[in-house]
């Protein structure tokens, strides 16, 4: 055990603080779920993959820099420290990109990282549908085959980025004999082609950040399958492993939140509230002890072990964490807490945004049972 | 940056599992409590061979020459046992604080049994199988004691009456001996709070209720789950705070007490929810749960409690 960096490790975060603090936007930009927000956020991105900083764990030869969990953890801390924009393609950059280099074609690699890491294609996930939310494995929409054309039809929801978004990555039913997380395969497929409709959905901010995809025999290429056709759920599974696991949402956004939080309780916050300052330093604490909870998991992953089911209790523990620190930031503005606009607008937002997480990529709910079942081992029961 | 333990420290502590495995089952953890031995005379014999007691000891003292990362998951693996008798008293403070005394051979080989007497605390624990007292600043030999009857039959209580003291140092590796203590209790609480949850959905698994495994409900699943989650990410600050202590890090005691003040309420919620989780029989005193729950309620106060650890994370990062 040795938590001290390594002159390498040092020197990289020094590289990449150099590098953003050079090239950070000066001022905020607008939210990526607006038409404007959303070039601007694909321009940043751009610039970033020009860098060399876009996907700093990928291999070089698609646009990385071959940095290992712990760099990539380091690059995540300078990135939050620095402020910059939202990761516009996180859905490509962090988790369809990694499934593609596990299981993808080498001419899917050619073909789809370059543009992903440099976000000339940003993608949308095309997971749930009206009927198959946490009960994923009930998925209706189908692909048919037909010569070397898979015809899809059916309806998507909670699309994220897809209002905006190039492509998008979802799993179809290709075997209508088989049933649930059988028979089902993962097809990547452009937004633009005849018989796509996206349908805005406006989230509770306001913001249209998810949408509907409606999908009326839209014909897309059989070599868009990723990985092995009717295995469409294990390949989903990879994804929605690596999505929960490390990549959705890395602890440097949490330790800057938690700064900025206790910022906000010296500014404003009342010294001889026990109960507020005990509030604090839990945040502090919990935040911390995702920052070291995430480090020693990438340390066991270079080690080679793989992360399963764990990954479930990493998404309940940040989602109720990111919660929880802006629930305190609110106690404490008070009554500028009622506003969307002024000291308040970014907790506000961040709060209404944090509501979202103990939801999507699988309720918490459903990652409670999942680590009943295969941690804990206990009996079935859905 | 590597944050894992070497194959050394893992098979150590796998090799000390196995040996709790065998002597110091539940049955051996219940004798200790009612025959009033407090502890058990052949499982202290094979730590101190092993080198447990010795671990924190110098090797030119006679012991292992251990760190506290070496040590952290032994911690950890006595509290699975929920093992009876002052051994993280032994084994983290007194033995290494009085390597360079008369006592050293007689604590590294077991022959002497030690106990603590810190934090201006008016109870000692364990001090019926102690045949010495270390306090913050001396050693006692020659006492008497009273029993206050502690709810840990596994951690007695006592008041003790010192006839003589000798002036001694508790420090290890720089550190009060009550913060090495919080530290080695966060580590034992993680053990106490695993063997909670394994006990819990073991009996979750055979106990049948409406025709079906009661581990089947989602109501007993997300108790476990819930127990689990804060047992889990308590293990890391834990490990750093190991870390923190045997490299002379200038936040050990910040992390010492992030560990202590998780640690402690991680135990408390496994503690809740597994005797929640065996119904009825889980508030019997022949429910083997009883073993570890109590000790989990002892330690959790011991060495400082989460609010008092809260707060002196607090003082370092609200105010620092």
């Amino acid at each position: 055990m040795d938590l001290n960096e390594t002159a390498q490790e040092s020197a990289f975060r020094s590289e990449a603080r150099t590098w953003l603090e050079a090239n950070v936007p000066t001022s905020a930009l607008p939210s990526f779920d607006t038409a404007e927000g959303f070039a601007l956020h694909r321009a940043w991105e751009k610039k970033l993959y020009d860098g060399g900083w876009s996907a700093v764990s990928w291999p070089v030869e698609y646009g990385g820099r071959d940095a290992d969990y712990i760099m990539w953890l380091i690059f995540e801390e300078e990135y939050y420290r620095s402020g910059a924009p939202g990761r516009v393609n996180q859905n490509g950059i962090f988790l369809l990109g990694p499934t593609i280099m596990e299981v993808g074609t080498q001419a899917q690699k050619t073909k789809f990282l370059p543009s992903m890491a440099s976000s000339e294609i940003v993608w949308a996930q095309a997971w749930s549908e009206p009927n198959a939310g946490s009960d994923m494995a009930s998925i209706r929409s189908k692909a048919t085959r037909d010569g070397d054309e898979w015809v899809l039809n059916g309806q998507k929801i909670w699309a994220s980025r897809a209002v905006w978004a190039d492509w998008c990555f979802g799993i179809f039913r290709t075997d209508p004999t088989a049933e649930r997380h059988r028979g089902l395969t993962f097809i990547l497929c452009p937004l633009d082609l005849p018989g796509i409709t996206v349908r805005p959905i406006a989230q509770l901010d306001g913001d249209t950040g998810f949408a509907e995809i409606f999908f009326d025999d839209v014909r897309v290429p059989v070599a868009n399958t990723l990985g092995e056709e009717n295995k469409g759920w294990a390949v989903a599974m990879a994804t929605a492993g690596f999505e929960r696991g490390v990549s959705l949402r890395s602890p440097a956004r949490f330790t800057e939140a938690v700064k900025r939080l206790i910022h906000l309780w010296k500014t404003y916050g009342d010294p001889s509230d026990t109960a507020l300052s005990d509030a604090v330093t839990d945040a502090w604490m919990q935040a911390e002890g995702y920052r070291l909870h995430t480090y020693q998991t990438v340390t066991g992953m270079l080690e080679g072990r793989t992360i399963g089911a764990e990954a479930s209790l990493n998404k309940i523990f940040w989602s109720e964490m990111d919660v929880r620190i802006h629930e305190i930031a609110l106690q404490i503005l008070g009554p500028e807490a009622e506003r969307m606009e002024g000291p308040s607008q970014r907790w506000v937002d961040g709060f209404l945004f944090s509501l979202s997480g103990p939801i999507y990529a699988g309720t918490n709910e459903i990652q409670r049972n999942i680590i009943a079942d295969r941690v804990l081992q206990l009996p079935k029961g859905i | 940056m590597k944050f894992s333990f070497t194959q050394d420290q893992r098979l150590f502590a796998e090799g000390l599992r196995d040996l709790l495995s065998k002597q110091c089952t539940p049955t051996h953890v219940r004798e200790a409590w009612e025959n009033q031995a407090g502890h058990l005379p052949d499982l202290w014999s094979r730590l101190a061979e092993m080198g447990v007691l010795s671990m924190l000891v110098p090797e030119s003292q006679g012991g292992m020459g251990g760190t506290l990362i070496d040590a952290v998951l032994l911690f950890q693996e006595l509290g699975r046992a929920a093992v009876p008798g002052p051994v993280l008293e032994h084994m983290a403070v007194a033995a290494p604080a009085l390597a360079h005394t008369q006592w050293a051979h007689a604590l590294n080989d077991g022959t002497a049994i030690a106990t603590l007497w810190v934090d201006a605390n008016p109870y000692v624990a364990h001090a019926q199988v102690a045949n010495i007292i270390l306090t913050h600043d001396s050693v006692i030999t020659d006492f008497s004691i009273d029993d206050v009857h502690g709810i840990d039959g596994g951690r007695q209580l006592f008041t003790v009456h010192a006839q003589s003291t000798t002036k001694a140092s508790s420090e290890v590796f720089g550190l009060p001996a009550s913060d090495v203590m919080a530290l080695a209790s966060a580590a034992y609480l993680i053990g106490v709070s695993e063997a909670m949850i394994e006990v819990a959905a073991e009996y979750a698994r055979q106990r049948e209720q409406f025709g079906k495994p009661i581990g089947s409900f989602q109501a007993v699943k997300h108790l476990m789950s819930d127990a689990l989650l804060k047992v889990e990410f308590a293990k890391a600050p834990t490990y750093r705070a190991a870390w923190s202590a045997s490299t002379g890090s200038s936040t050990v005691l910040r992390d010492i007490s992030m560990a202590k003040a998780l640690a402690s309420e991680a135990a408390y919620r496994a503690s809740r929810s597994t005797m929640q989780v065996h119904g009825g029989i889980g508030y019997t005193w022949e429910a083997d749960l009883q073993l570890w729950m109590k000790k989990s309620w002892a330690l959790m106060r011991a060495y400082g409690d989460a609010t008092y650890h809260r707060r002196r994370v607090g003082a370092s990062v609200l105010h620092g």
